[in-house]
């Protein structure tokens, strides 16, 4: 009997050969035991998947609620809550007005290039 | 079946990667380590709408009105590291599916600054800032129904102080 690290290194014209050779015998019940796997693994794949797609809809609502369920409050107390909305449109009155700066000093720079020529 | 397992697998991210908005990033990146966290409930809007007078400190720009049509403000400031450039990635693709309008970008010294607006002519539905520099990424996003009139008078307002 052969190994199998011994099987897979053999060629395919090996192989070929070996399995013309009618002195090996076959298992006369070779043909019905693949039968018999081949039908027990498609009855595993059809059980398998609706667990499967059971599973990913658990999954699946399970993180919906985890990411949807509403936070909790940062503060307790609305004028500190207030003074964070206002920190946050502070922050963002700063970027509008950091972009407009660089608009002006563009344009400035092009009014000057415009009066030189 | 290995491909059937993939293939569920691969239907499940790609579940989870339409359904993202400032809420799931904020579940998701709110409890990592050195993260600094911010929420404010619609709830919390309601209260400080009934803050008397809801004005800027030197008194020239109102938010009252803004305020009242806020629903929920998500803030993550995370310092530089692998969760860092994960949001920046899950940001750019929630504002590409989510069909956000890119307000403005600046680019200054290796900082990138990138503002998002998603709504119509006239309402604001959600308005997201992403800043990236050497050593931190910070995530705002204000949800909301904001007058898109109001919000970009405010924000002029605000820019000339």
């Amino acid at each position: 009997m052969r190994k199998l690290d011994e099987i897979s290194r053999l060629s395919a014209s090996d192989l070929e050969r070996i399995s013309l050779d009618e002195k090996i015998p076959v298992p006369e019940e070779l043909a019905s035991r693949i039968d018999s796997v081949t039908r027990s693994q498609s009855r595993h794949i059809l059980w398998s998947i609706p667990v499967a797609a059971a599973l990913a809809a658990l999954v699946a609502v399970g993180i919906g609620l985890t990411r949807d369920s509403e936070p909790a409050d940062t503060f307790d107390d609305p004028y500190l809550a207030y003074a964070q909305v206002e920190a946050v449109f502070a922050k963002i009155s700063d970027t509008v007005a950091y972009g407009a700066g660089k608009i002006e000093d563009t344009e400035t720079r092009i009014d000057k290039i415009s009066y030189w020529k | 079946m290995k491909k059937f397992y993939i293939l569920v697998l691969m239907l499940l991210v790609s579940l989870s990667a339409l359904a993202q908005n400032g809420r799931s990033l904020y579940n998701k990146y709110s409890d990592l380590p050195d993260v600094e966290a911010v929420y404010i409930s619609p709830a919390m809007f309601r209260l400080i709408g009934k803050i008397p007078d809801v004005e800027m400190q030197d008194g020239s720009v109102n938010f009252g009105p803004i305020i009242k049509s806020l629903s929920g403000l998500y803030i993550l400031n995370i310092p530089k590291s692998e969760a860092a450039a994960q949001l920046a990635d899950e940001v750019n693709h929630f504002v590409t599916k989510g069909h956000y309008e890119l307000l403005m970008e600046a680019k200054d010294n290796g900082e990138v600054m990138r503002m998002y607006t998603v709504g119509d002519d006239k309402i604001v539905n959600s308005l997201v800032m992403l800043s990236r520099d050497a050593s931190e990424t910070s995530f705002i996003c204000l949800d909301g129904t904001m007058p898109r009139e109001q919000l970009e008078a405010l924000i002029a307002e605000a820019a000339k102080e």
